[in-house]
């Protein structure tokens, strides 16, 4: 292979083909075995179809071997994804949203004489305001076989789902403890014992467990298994999965933006002086990160500035909430993501480089930090230099919000807590952030004692 | 196409579950879509009913 090109650390496991990155552009190699499967997709007008619907991301196809690779059929290049996510990162909705997708593209894929030959919620990614597909080469001719990603399907979507479901609670973390899949066993012990009434969930988790369980080994591949019968098995759990919801909840960031609003202007005067800062700064902010974003208020604000912004908070309710919002108003330039900055997604997988961990791949021109600094120094006992150090990671300039000690939410916090924290104050704050940053810009938000600062990374 | 087949270990179980399972949906399917033609025909009746009311 030639140097410049590094194949995926993560795309290793499909014989069809590989990502691989050139000049920092992303390609995918679609290998000489899979001609056939790859001939007939574009041929019977399915890549057109699922393009056309926005269903899966579009490519140009380059015939040029870039990886001097013996294996090489073509070249495609997707469109690039701005930000890349995992379903851990994902709130209920994202993830039950990818799971119908996933099965929606399987009835698809059998009108054109396809199946999808994996199901997994990493062929899934946010892209121009929506979960599309992501894996070109996922699909293969249908040959009259049971569907071969079916416990794939049961293990990645439908288990935490049912879970989440019934236990009335957002999840994401089993998703991280078993990215590969929570195997069936586990499913079902995590699962209520009235679940056995549900006809679907006992098909789906119970029996299959249990027939797993009695059952290993390599599938009896010369099974026939028709059309019909496949069809029957996509539409229970689609069915199934339809039924499934988080209830909303009034989580303690619930109704923020309401109780903000109240206080003497103080988010319209915020705005107008982040709204003043932007306007002096774009052209050259295309990217933002709005951390600790609730249901999106400031991230909304960015977006109508044509800023592509990643919208984060760690309530898994408000960015369920915020998407909700993006999918009801048809949004493109906001991201929800469940992040918690005290212990943002590691890196995970084979060598640790299968899956990036946040810092690794966030990189905004611009972090939105409001009204966020004394939950992580007060509340989390995170020091300020190393909150500094995280946003300095992430991004070149940094609009960020200092609560001091007075204010009234800290000192609800502190009774809280009981205890006052050594070093807090503007003094110690700048110090720490001048370490990282150049304050270019400073001004007291009216009708508060707090003060907003615009940084530039040094 | 068995070399594509077998990059994800599907297990006997997850075939054997789904020849179970579209056996017993086949036959799930089949008395929901009755139920569905008869309801339909039914709210279809009563729909023709009241679009044209007895004058």
């Amino acid at each position: 292979m030639l140097s410049t090109v590094v194949q995926h650390p993560s795309s290793y496991r499909d014989p069809s083909g590989f990502i691989f990155e050139k000049n920092e552009t992303t390609f995918r190699q679609v290998n000489i075995s899979y001609k056939e499967h790859f001939d007939h997709f574009i041929e019977s007008g399915f890549y057109k179809n699922l393009c056309d619907k926005r269903l899966l991301i579009p490519h140009e196809q380059i015939n040029q071997n870039f990886t001097g690779d013996n294996n090489y059929y073509t070249t495609l290049k997707p469109e690039k994804i701005s930000f890349v996510s995992y379903s851990y990162e994902w709130s209920f909705d994202m993830l039950k949203d990818a799971a119908l997708l996933t099965l929606q593209l399987m009835k698809e894929a059998l009108d054109h004489g396809m199946i999808l030959k994996d199901a997994t919620p990493y062929n899934i990614q946010w892209h121009q305001g929506k979960l599309l597909f992501i894996d070109t080469l996922s699909f293969e001719i249908y040959e009259e076989v049971p569907w071969i990603a079916y416990r794939q399907f049961c293990e990645t979507f439908l288990g935490p789902l049912l879970i989440m479901n019934y236990a009335k609670t957002p999840l994401p973390q089993l998703q991280l403890a078993w990215p590969d899949g929570i195997p069936l066993a586990v499913i079902k012990s995590l699962l209520p014992i009235r679940i056995n009434l549900s006809f679907h969930t006992y098909l789906h988790i119970h029996l299959h467990a249990e027939i797993s369980a009695k059952k290993q080994g390599s599938g009896n591949q010369s099974q026939k298994f028709s059309k019909q019968k496949l069809l029957n098995l996509i539409s229970s759990l689609e069915m199934l999965v339809g039924t499934l919801k988080l209830p909303d909840h009034k989580s303690t960031w619930s109704g923020y933006y309401e109780e903000a609003t109240q206080r003497d202007g103080y988010l319209e005067l915020k705005k107008n002086i982040i709204n003043r800062w932007i306007g002096k700064l774009q052209p050259e902010i295309k990217t933002a990160a709005d951390i600790g974003a609730n249901e999106g208020e400031f991230s909304t604000l960015l977006a109508e500035k044509n800023i592509q912004t990643l919208s984060a908070d760690f309530d898994p309710y408000c960015i369920n909430r915020l998407y909700a919002f993006i999918k009801s108003n048809d949004t493109k330039n906001i991201q929800p993501l469940i992040l918690d900055i005290s212990k943002p997604s590691p890196a995970i997988g084979v060598n640790n480089e299968e899956r990036n961990s946040f810092i690794k791949r966030a990189n905004a021109d611009m972090v939105l930090a409001l009204a966020l600094i004394h939950h992580l120094v007060i509340g989390k006992n995170i020091p300020f230099l190393s909150v500094a150090e995280f946003f300095h990671s992430i991004s070149k300039f940094l609009i960020i919000e200092f609560v001091p000690l007075h204010d009234e939410k800290v000192r609800f916090m502190l009774e809280q807590k009981n205890t006052t924290p050594n070093n807090y104050d503007i003094d110690n704050f700048e110090t720490c952030f001048e370490q990282y940053f150049t304050i270019e810009k400073k001004e007291l938000i009216g009708g508060s004692d707090r003060t907003l600062y615009l940084m530039k990374r040094d | 196409m068995i070399l594509f087949i077998l990059y994800i270990d599907p297990g006997s179980g997850s075939y054997l579950v789904q020849i179970i399972a579209a056996a017993v949906l086949g036959v799930v399917f089949f008395f929901r879509n009755i139920k569905l033609y008869i309801r339909s025909f039914f709210t279809r009746s009563s729909k023709k009913q009241k679009d044209n009311p007895p004058s």
